[in-house]
C-alpha cells in the first residue's frame, strides 16, 4: 500500500502564505518564518484599517469642507450647525464633493444656510 | 445623477494649482503669522485639499528683519541648539538672532508648524523668506495677501 504523506498539502499551504508576502521588504518576503508573522501582522492591519479608512476620510471630507465654508465667510462648525437648522439633509462626503467639484452648488448651500439664520 | 462622483479623489501633481502669494512680514507677530504661513503652505484653504500631496502655495515673506513678538518674548524667549559635544549647548534670544539672521527666527517657527516628515520637509522649500521689500520671484507673478 502506497504511502500517505502531506507534503502537498504543506507545500500548498506554504505558497498560499508566500504567495501573500510578495512585495515585502527583506527577508519578510521569501524565508518562511518571517513571511508567515509578516502576513499574519499585515492581515490585522488590514482589518484593523478597513474600519479607521472611514474616519479618516470623513476627517478628510471635514477639512474639504471647512476649507470651502471659509473662502464664503463662514468657520465650519457655523456652517454645520446652519445646515443642520436648516434641515438640509446633505451628507459631508457630498457637501466635500460639492465643495471640490461643484464650487458654484456649494455656494448655492452656503447662502441657504446663511439667509436661514 | 452622474455628475457627482461618489469616489473622494485625492489631488495629486498634474491637479493641484500651485500659487504664488507675497506676504510682507513688517509689523506683524511671529507666530500669528507663521501660523497662517503654515496653513497656506499645507494646502489647507483649498477644497482639494489632500493630505500626502504637496498642495499648498508657495509663499514669499518679505521685511522679515520687521517683524515683533508679543510681550517680553524678544528678551526672554531662547532658541536652544545642541553641536552634540559636552559643553555644546548654546541658547540665543531672538534679540540676538535678530542682529545675525532674522530669516532663523522665521524659519524656526515654520519648521515647528508643518508636519515631521518628508511632506513636511519638502513644504519647508516653498517658503521663501526675504530681508527688505526686494525678492527675486517676479517671474512667477506672485499675489499680494495681507493677514
Amino acid at each position: 500500500m502506497p504511502r500517505s504523506v502531506n507534503s502537498v498539502a504543506s507545500r500548498e499551504r506554504r505558497k498560499r502564505i508566500m504567495k501573500q508576502a510578495k512585495g515585502y521588504f527583506g527577508r519578510r518576503k521569501n524565508v518562511w518564518t518571517v513571511a508567515k508573522n509578516a502576513v499574519e501582522k499585515g492581515l490585522t492591519y488590514a482589518y484593523r484599517d478597513r474600519r479607521t479608512k472611514k474616519r479618516n476620510f470623513r476627517a478628510l471630507w471635514i477639512q474639504r469642507i471647512n476649507a470651502g465654508a471659509r473662502e464664503q465667510g463662514m468657520s465650519y462648525s457655523a456652517f454645520m450647525g446652519g445646515v443642520k437648522k436648516s434641515n438640509i439633509e446633505l451628507n459631508r462626503k457630498v457637501l466635500a464633493d460639492l465643495a471640490m467639484n461643484h464650487p458654484d452648488a456649494f455656494k448655492a448651500v452656503v447662502e441657504q444656510v446663511k439667509s436661514a439664520k | 445623477m452622474n455628475t457627482l462622483s461618489y469616489k473622494t479623489p485625492s489631488a495629486n501633481s498634474a491637479t493641484v494649482d500651485k500659487q504664488w502669494v507675497v506676504i510682507d512680514a513688517a509689523g506683524l507677530t511671529v507666530g500669528r503669522m507663521m501660523s497662517r504661513v503654515a496653513s497656506i503652505v499645507r494646502g489647507k484653504h483649498k477644497t482639494n485639499f489632500t493630505p500626502h500631496v504637496d498642495c499648498g502655495d508657495n509663499v514669499i515673506i518679505l521685511n522679515a528683519e520687521k517683524i515683533s513678538f508679543s510681550g517680553l518674548k524678544m528678551d526672554q524667549k531662547e532658541y536652544v541648539s545642541y553641536s552634540g559635544y559636552p559643553g555644546g549647548q548654546k541658547r540665543v534670544t531672538p534679540k540676538v538672532l535678530m542682529d545675525k539672521n532674522p530669516k532663523k527666527i522665521l524659519e524656526s517657527a515654520l519648521k515647528g508648524m508643518l508636519p515631521k516628515n518628508r511632506l513636511g520637509r519638502a513644504l519647508f522649500h516653498n517658503v521663501h523668506i526675504y530681508e527688505g521689500a526686494e525678492h527675486p520671484h517676479e517671474a512667477q507673478k506672485p499675489k499680494t495677501i495681507t493677514i
